[in-house]
């Protein structure tokens, strides 16, 4: 038995990320439809939903129907960024397990984004949403590669401690 | 893998303990708004002190498990801490809004919508609501982070043991010296 997941687990977990990421983005352009169309208790759970990962300042949010996104431009970003790296993935890597992503990668992704952040927190510059929006697509293309990657091997390694005993069992001539 | 299963609980409850109390902490818990930073970054410790304890290379799959730990043991923390701070917090956006008031200023939307937010989560249900949300939605941000970690922390391999040296040669047994 090998100790790198399979295609099939991979596969899986990369239907099952993809699913949760549109029922995500979906839940964050739902947040200010509901509002628009009345639904203010619907609204507000889902907007309760996002408030422990995003400030919410409508400011720094893009509007839809004269209500602002369930998360800042940042964060949508960042969410966007994982599904458009969710979409590249089986081109880049197929459905077979790889190695995580080089740390050098990691840091040149996440660079712009920390830049563009810690200079808004000690109010050096405050950046248009646009580039809050782009810094957050950057790092967030790259999320997807460390994500499925970790579950599949989390997936496989279960599966495998699982059947140790099953086997020796098996193979025990008693 | 022939290694022994990780110790995962006591880097977790570790780091979980710290990113909970920073993420419960008033203006410290912003920290969250740039990408889940005490989350991820609570989990990618998690991940190197799970290295640290741990003989061998760990998974992505071992991140992966400390990581979600360390996300659900935060938002537990950092609920217990934002219980006795959401006085703290309703009277400084008190003293905010009569600060603007008597500026003369409407008050902002997305001021209204963070106080609204705050006395929104004073009720034990939505208290409840919002411990399990933080704790799916840091379970998924800490299992992230603990891949991270991994990938940038994950140890050093163990060298396989040496094969063990042949055993001396026996020397031959002779008759017993006379002398």
């Amino acid at each position: 038995m090998t100790d790198e997941p399979g295609p099939r687990t991979v596969g899986r977990i990369y239907v099952l990320t993809a699913a949760a990421t549109v029922l995500w983005l979906a839940a964050i352009f739902l947040a200010p439809w509901l509002a628009a169309k009345g639904a203010v208790g619907p609204a507000r759970v889902l907007y309760a939903l996002f408030r422990p990962v995003c400030h919410q300042i409508a400011d720094r949010c893009f509007m839809l129907a004269g209500h602002p996104l369930a998360v800042c431009g940042r964060c949508l970003g960042i969410y966007a960024g994982f599904a458009a790296g969710l979409a590249v993935c089986p081109f880049i890597r197929g459905f077979r397990a790889a190695a995580l992503p080089r740390p050098t990668i990691f840091l040149l992704s996440i660079l712009p984004l920390a830049v563009d952040g810690v200079g808004g927190v000690l109010g050096l510059w405050k950046s248009p949403i646009g580039l809050r929006f782009v810094t957050g697509l950057v790092w967030g293309t790259v999320l997807p590669f460390y994500f499925v990657a970790g579950l599949a091997d989390l997936a496989a390694s279960r599966r495998r401690r699982r059947a140790a005993p099953a086997l020796e069992k098996g193979g025990d001539p008693k | 893998m022939d290694q022994q299963k990780p110790e995962y609980l006591r880097p977790a409850l570790i780091a979980g303990a710290i990113a909970g109390f920073l993420s419960g902490l008033p203006f410290i818990s912003a920290g969250n708004c740039l990408c889940c930073l005490w989350i991820i970054g609570g989990a990618a410790v998690a991940a190197k002190l799970l290295a640290g304890q741990t003989a061998g290379v760990l998974t992505s799959g071992d991140g992966a498990i400390v990581g979600a730990l360390t996300g659900i043991v935060a938002a537990v923390v950092s609920t217990l801490v934002q219980i006795p701070m959401q006085k703290f917090n309703l009277q400084l956006a008190q003293r905010v809004l009569d600060w603007l008031s008597s500026l003369g200023n409407e008050m902002p939307s997305s001021l209204e919508g963070m106080i609204g937010g705050t006395t929104g989560v004073l009720t034990p249900g939505w208290m409840l609501l919002g411990l399990f949300f933080s704790a799916a939605i840091y379970a998924a941000a800490g299992a992230l982070g603990g891949i991270i970690g991994v990938s940038l922390f994950k140890g050093k391999a163990v060298p396989p043991a040496p094969a063990a040296p042949p055993p001396p040669p026996v020397p031959p047994q002779g008759p017993a010296d006379a002398s």
